[in-house]
């Protein structure tokens, strides 16, 4: 908490310029948005009750603006943030193949973060960088015309990390992910608590609990993934999987 | 050769990110120009006969949609709408990654032609090096006196502001980017009262594409005739259009309105050997497939919308025989259904719908009742919202139903499963 | 907007005028052409989401939306053509796909918009298959509202409700397209005075009060139209029963004049107690310092020789306070009765307040819209006249009017209404906008000086507006009546009397013989109460005042009986008795009451026909001869702090003494509050409130407890009550004065109401635990 008043008032000044762009105090909400995501990594609570103060907005106001937008995080998300492009002219040029490899490769699914809290993988929509199908984005830097090979070397280097992107600031270790639905899940009585972080064993195959599809089945290869979650664990966090197990 | 260079020019061989550069080669003298020599209402007048009409995808004339503020209301508002999300649109990205001086350029041009003070950028929320190089160039531009305070002497005070999205296709509808810029939810807007009337805080507001406004240099320049020549009777002059898809050079070429689709095509390397056609999508993600048939069609507004389709933004996806149309239409399905800003029923329940609906087809458990079911629903869900995206769902769905029924057939359960 | 010009449109063939600009919704109701609607709300105005209001408007090539479409001259449109009913139903059968149709268990069947034009006009069946989104049901909101994710529509009405009218923007709406929810901020419950309506907006079972959660079907229930009598507003309601209870009240939507179709919280929850065991159910005796319980005719017999004798001997020495609480027709009947016997000690001002009617510049609730600025005195009214301050919300919200606040020590207005919290009535004039055509005062009934003074430096040719909010709901109908110690029925001048506080301070001296109260609770207001040799108390509980009494007589309340009411405004409005309440048989209305009591004394009372035409002549004829603060409502009764050195306390080791100033709080005050277990979560907390500076100083922070220990009082408060106040929770609050405390009056069990004026230090000092403190940031 203190950690934060001190970025709070770090930042102070910057906040009041972009403030001062405006005809209206709200238009910064924002760009404030950002600029708290940009040192600690996500949209924390505290950023958002900050903003809120600043700008004279009911807290209620700011967190419904944050959650219309994909690219504000309301959990800590990995050092890299690998967001593939789903789009349609790099699905027609064969990025099921790559996010398939992405998701064999990282252990994880859509929206979810690797346990070292390295990675965090999301399949988003079309990044206007169709001529260079397929591709996607490192913490918002273009990696085009992916291979299995280049993949390969990106998560090496980052791994080793030596990767040319500088991470992203980490201030917590993230949760499995970053949506706040889970915790409305939580709070609703609808997930137990312990689940909340957990991914979602149906995560990896069609329907979540919301009955929203998720991708991975779809563009995969079906019988690639028919361990599904238990499996994928095994790979990379024994002790979780272990747990499931139970 | 009918691929042509005005708002390219330079690209590629030129550090054009560079002021100097920029206006070693011409550039910002058409500011200039129009700060000093021109009133506003000439270079609207301009902008008005060169027939330019807006490259965003609504495709409406420019100065007839200026013509609309209401006079004498000051402040008034011009946004540069940098949103590009149209799936299968790489045009604005590569302007501002390339050439930023001549959006700044054409941002305040426009700006002055409707006597707005301050103007807008809003640059969609994943090109942070677009961002970057855009601020950067700002800067320079800002040093070099072309943004602020009296410019060129003229008395006449202009403010850019860049303000970043944060990751919705929805905030690139003028009403929505307008409250996304009000640091709202992107969630379109009501019309009546239309932007031009009541757009940001309520004042009248222009919301121009990025290429829109690029475009009002050259004709400044070289005049409006000289845009006027080229193209066809009412779409007039030159458009960047952005090909990807199953062609051996994707890519964005700049070519005059009316160019027949073969050529576009050709333009972009042709299919990949021993491939066939199956389909072209010519407008962006919203759009009506046309297909081989429709290859010498004259690329322009009217001739798109007689075919049943659009030009949109001028983003084309070819289409080969290794598509599947299935995948495909549930691809672009899923998209709006995602980018749905949820406000309207229709938008929000229909297009959830359908994406379940087809995502059974991927996993062959179609029923034999849903091709038709699709086909209605999403014919019933548009023309009813409150703006268009919810009326994006059905061209392209609609039209490989229609074209490829066998590929839909083939996804339907064997036996029908009890639900 | 709306031009006069009339302009003529043809709807399904019926031609109707209307007003130019008119919504063709509102166009249709005109000839009873339902055009069914989710999302536009007549009161909010059109929002164009729900897409279910299609019609077919001939030269227009796609289905338009009635709500957001405004007549023309010769428009013709259809709302049953073919093409309209195919669009409705297409979207009806969307509004399904995700829909739980759980319609058996909901409480909204039966009234349930989604039903009722699913039956109208929908197709029957659904030609989805697919599993439909789960959502989270019975999410709990807060202290009233109940939210089932599933059933909600996304109309968006709640919200809206919470941004363009009440201005609190607590609720809203996160996520994006189908994962869209209503929600509040992460972990924050949604509490502000007007929560309940939004269970009527929502035209389906998503939002449901907790009160009346699977407590009736709506064909079950038995409605009565009635007034509120919770406060001077007087909105009009319906009040539903079944099984003899009080199940739920619901606003009438087209009561524009006075709720302009809102209700409070308090208005709408509080209505639990007319089944609470507490309540009196028999006249009481107390006899040997016990209660006994005796039958009306013993109870009528010794209250009646008590004030024949005491008036025998001097009728100066015998007293009646109350009004206030009571129906016009009631204090006519009452003050009639006491007078006849020759008393003149008659007050209905059992509290802080002074004056109810506003005299010569009283305008009407709807008057407020169309004001430049308001500017407001005292308590604030949010919490006194709740839906009158809604009007003031949306003259600022809506309209642009400009709110200048008087006394700073109250929660301010919050962000989005435009106010300035000023001191004094000279900073207050600074801010008034430039060339003001109408101004409106409100005040609270207190403090005279101020309202007197602001009224004589308002600049000159502005049309002035005044208001009382007050502590009593039918106060000015109280004042009309001729409830006041100077004053006939109908404002005449009268034989000069006692007002309440002298009586008091009278019964204190041994010189008042007998006191009769009728539905007032001075023991909870004042320090200085004291009983009389005889006192009779009317009430539905043993409250403080009663407890002190020698005859308590069980009364009827407001949905028990039937007569008028007169609200802050003058409108005299119908108080009926809800259809098949079940009421404790030996309770009497006040009417019953006096009634009885003047078949006892000998006096003969004006037949109702002759009452009613009293009560309407009297309220008919305004108040012109005197303004706000007049002078002969007497000055503030607010004690002030004893001088006395011998009485003063040693301050505390904390060592600082505060002013303590004593506010309302909605659902503080009054024992129907405090007997309604359902709401026992909407009362507040005994709490103390500082300044920033102030906590800084003595290191307290929001969420401690506190003790106060009295450091200088007027001897009377210091008789009564030794310990002043324990564990109050302390809030910092910005914009306190310096060195003054702020406590909500009213609560059960906490003298704070009984402290206005007296000085206090704080002792005691409990922090917060650190780990709940943590829990109040972040949910676990
Ligand atoms: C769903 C939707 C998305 C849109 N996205 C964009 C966009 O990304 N970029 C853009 O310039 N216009 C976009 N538009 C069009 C804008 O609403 C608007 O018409 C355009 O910015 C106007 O500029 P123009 O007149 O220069 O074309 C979109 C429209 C809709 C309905
Ligand atoms: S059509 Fe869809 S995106 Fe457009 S306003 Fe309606 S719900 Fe939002
Ligand atoms: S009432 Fe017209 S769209 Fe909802």
């Amino acid at each position: 908490m203190t950690d934060f008043n001190a970025l709070r008032d770090q930042l102070k000044p910057q906040c009041e310029a972009i403030i001062a762009q405006y005809e209206q105090p709200r238009s910064a909400l924002l760009p404030l948005v950002h600029l708290f995501q940009a040192h600690e990594g996500y949209a924390s609570a505290d950023a958002l009750r900050a903003v809120s103060e600043m700008l004279d907005l009911s807290l209620a106001v700011v967190e419904s603006t944050v959650s219309f937008y994909t690219l504000f995080y309301r959990k800590p998300v990995g050092k890299y943030m690998l967001q593939v492009c789903r789009g349609l002219a790099c699905t027609l040029n064969g990025a099921e193949d790559i996010m398939a490899y992405f998701r064999e490769q990282l252990g994880i699914g859509h929206l979810e973060t690797t346990g070292d809290g390295l990675f965090s993988y999301e399949e988003v929509e079309c990044l206007a960088a169709c001529d260079r199908a397929t591709c996607m984005q490192v913490n918002l830097n273009f990696a085009y015309d992916l291979t299995p090979k280049m993949i390969d070397d990106m998560l090496t280097a980052m791994r080793a990390g030596k990767y040319e992107i500088t991470p992203l600031p980490q201030t917590e270790h993230p949760p499995r992910t970053w949506t706040l639905r889970q915790d409305l899940q939580v709070s609703h009585g609808d997930k137990s608590a312990g689940a909340q972080d957990q991914s979602a064993p149906n995560n990896p195959g069609g329907l979540d609990r919301d009955g929203i599809i998720m991708l991975d089945r779809i563009l995969s290869d079906e019988a690639r993934f028919k361990g599904r979650t238990k499996e994928r664990l095994a790979n990379v966090e024994p002790a979780m999987a272990e747990a499931i197990e139970e | 050769m009918p691929v042509v260079k005005v708002l390219t020019e330079g690209i590629g061989e030129a550090n054009l990110r560079d002021i100097k550069v920029y206006r070693d080669r011409g550039g910002y003298k058409q500011l200039k120009r129009a700060f000093t020599e021109m009133k506003p209402a000439d270079v609207q007048a301009i902008c008005d006969k060169s027939g330019l009409r807006g490259r965003g995808g609504a495709g409406f004339p420019t100065g007839k949609k200026w013509a609309f503020l209401p006079a004498g209301v000051a402040p008034r508002y011009l946004v540069c709408n940098c949103d590009e999300a149209e799936p299968g649109t790489f045009k604005d990205r590569m302007l501002l990654e390339e050439t930023p001086h001549q959006i700044i350029e054409g941002i305040l041009l426009g700006a002055y032609a409707i006597e707005s003070h301050h103007a807008f950028i809003y640059i969609r929320g994943e090109f942070k090096r677009g961002y970057e190089v855009f601020m950067d160039a700002l800067a320079q531009a800002r040093k070099a006196g072309f943004v602020g305070k009296n410019l060129f002497g003229s008395g006449f005070d202009l403010e850019l502001t860049v303000h970043r999205g944060a990751g919705a296709y929805i905030c690139g509808e003028e009403t929505a980017l307008l409250n996304s810029l009000e640091g709202k939810r992107g969630e379109p807007r009501l019309r009546p009262p239309f932007p031009a009337v009541q757009g940001l805080y309520s004042k009248p507001t222009i919301v121009n594409n990025v290429e829109t406004l690029a475009y009002l240099i050259p004709i400044l320049e070289r005049g409006p005739e000289w845009f006027a020549a080229v193209g066809t009777e009412r779409s007039k002059g030159y458009k960047i259009i952005s090909i990807s898809g199953h062609v051996q050079k994707p890519g964005n070429y700049e070519v005059a309105l009316g160019t027949p689709v073969r050529k576009l095509i050709e333009l972009a390397g042709g299919l990949r050997p021993g491939r066939k056609l199956m389909a072209i999508q010519p407008g962006g993600g919203s759009s009506a497939c046309i297909f081989e048939e429709h290859l010498d069609m004259p690329y322009d507004y009217e001739s798109l919308q007689k075919a049943g389709t659009m030009l949109g933004s001028g983003a084309i996806v070819v289409m080969d025989d290794t598509t599947d149309f299935v995948r495909a239409a549930f691809n672009l399905v899923r998209f709006f259904a995602h980018e749905s800003c949820g406000q309207c029923t229709p938008c929000r329940e229909g297009g959830h719908w359908l994406e379940r609906v087809l995502h059974r087809f991927l996993e062959n458990r179609g029923l034999k009742s849903d091709i038709e079911m699709l086909a209605r629903v999403s014919h019933e869900i548009t023309g009813i919202n409150l703006c268009p995206l919810g009326d994006s769902i059905e061209p392209f769905l609609a039209s490989v139903l229609k074209r490829f029924p066998e590929q839909f057939e083939a996804r339907v359960a064997r036996e029908t499963v009890r639900a | 907007m709306i031009d006069q010009q009339l302009v003529t449109v043809t709807i399904d063939g019926t031609p109707v005028r209307v007003p130019k600009g008119t919504w063709l919704v509102e166009a249709a109701k005109q000839i009873k052409r339902e055009i069914p609607v989710y999302c536009y709300h007549r009161k909010m105005g059109p929002a164009g989401l729900c897409r279910i209001c299609l019609v077919e408007i001939e030269g227009m090539p796609k289905l338009q939306i009635a709500c957001n479409t405004a007549v023309t001259d010769g428009m013709v449109v259809h709302t049953q053509s073919d093409k309209a009913a195919d669009g409705r139903r297409a979207v009806l059968e969307l509004y399904l796909v995700n829909h739980p149709l759980d319609c058996p268990i909901c409480d909204k069947g039966g009234e349930c918009d989604l039903q009722d034009y699913a039956m109208a006009y929908g197709q029957g069946y659904s030609r989805s298959v697919d599993p439909k989104v789960s959502k989270p049901k019975a999410v709990d909101l807060g202290p009233t509202i109940v939210l089932d994710e599933e059933r909600c529509v996304v109309c968006q009405r709640c919200v809206r409700f919470d941004d363009m009218i009440v201005g609190e923007r607590e609720l809203v709406l996160k996520d994006r397209g189908v994962r869209n929810i209503i929600a509040t901020a992460n972990g924050e419950p949604y509490r502000h005075n007007f929560t309940g309506n939004v269970t009527e907006l929502c035209p389906v079972g998503a939002l449901t009060s907790k009160t009346y959660r699977f407590k009736s079907r709506p064909w079950d229930l038995r409605r009565t139209t009635t007034t509120c009598t919770q406060c001077p507003v007087g909105c009009q309601m319906h009040v539903d029963v079944r099984v003899g209870v009080v199940q739920r009240t619901m606003s009438l939507e087209d009561d524009d004049a006075i709720s302009d179709g809102w209700l409070c919280d308090r208005g709408r929850y509080n209505v639990g107690f007319y089944d609470d065991p507490a309540r009196v159910t028999q006249p009481m005796y107390k006899r040997d310092g016990g209660w006994v319980q005796i039958g009306w005719d013993d109870a009528l017999d010794i209250w009646a020789a008590a004030i024949r004798e005491a008036c025998a001997v001097n009728p100066a020495s015998v007293g009646v306070v109350g009004g206030g609480r009571l129906t016009n027709e009631e204090a006519f009947l009452l003050q009639h009765l006491f007078r006849a016997k020759g008393v003149a000690n008659l007050d209905w001002r059992a509290g802080s307040q002074r004056q109810a009617s506003p005299g010569r510049n009283g305008g009407t609730l709807v008057d407020l819209e169309s004001c430049d600025a308001i500017v407001l005195i005292g308590e604030s009214p949010a919490e006194r006249a709740p839906v009158m301050d809604l009007r003031v919300r949306k003259a600022a919200l809506q309209k642009g009017a400009k709110v200048i606040r008087i006394a700073s020590a109250e929660r301010p207005y919050p962000a989005p209404i435009p106010s300035t919290d000023v001191a004094t009535v000279a900073e207050a004039i600074k801010k008034l906008p430039k060339d003001p055509k109408r101004i409106a005062i409100v005040w609270d009934g207190c403090d005279a000086d101020f309202a007197t003074s602001l009224l004589e430096k308002l600049p000159a040719g502005a049309q002035v507006l005044t208001y009382i909010t007050g502590e009593q709901a039918n106060a000015r109908g109280a004042e009309a009546m001729g409830m006041l110690p100077f004053s006939e029925p109908g404002y005449g001048k009268a034989e000069s009397g006692l007002d309440a506080a002298q009586m008091f301070a009278a019964a204190r001296d041994g010189k008042l013989a007998v006191l009769s109260i009728f539905g007032a609770n001075p023991a909870m207001y004042r320090a200085d109460f004291a009983r009389a040799s005889f006192t009779a108390v009317s009430d539905l509980f043993m409250t403080e005042t009663a407890q002190l009494a020698d005859l308590v007589l069980p009364a009827k309340g407001p949905f028990e009986k039937t007569g008028t009411t007169t609200n802050m405004a003058g409108d005299v409005l119908p108080v009926n008795a809800a259809h098949s309440l079940e009421t404790p048989a030996d309770a009497l209305s006040d009417l019953e009451m006096v009634v009885a009591l003047a078949e006892k004394l000998g006096v003969e009372l004006p037949v109702a026909e002759e009452v009613d035409a009293a009560v309407l002549r009297h309220l008919a004829k305004a108040p012109e001869d005197f303004t706000l603060g007049d002078a002969r409502f007497g000055t503030s009764v607010i004690l002030s702090p004893s001088k006395d050195p011998e009485r003063r306390r040693k301050a505390h080791v904390e060592g600082i003494a505060f002013n303590v100033v004593v506010q309302t709080r909605v659902f503080g005050g009054g024992g129907t509050s405090a007997h309604d277990a359902r709401i026992a979560e909407l009362c507040p907390l005994p709490e103390a409130a500082f300044s920033p500076e102030d906590a800084a100083e003595l290191g307290v922070n929001t969420g401690d407890y506190i003790d106060l220990v009295l450091d200088s009082v007027s001897d009377v408060v210091q008789a009564h009550h030794d310990n002043v106040g324990h564990d109050l929770l302390v809030e910092v609050r910005n914009g306190m004065p310096r060195g003054t405390i702020a406590l909500i009056g009213g609560l059960p069990d906490s003298p704070a109401s009984n402290l206005a004026g007296a000085r206090v230090s704080v002792t005691n000092i409990r922090r917060a635990p650190e780990d709940a403190a943590e829990a109040i940031g972040a949910p676990a």
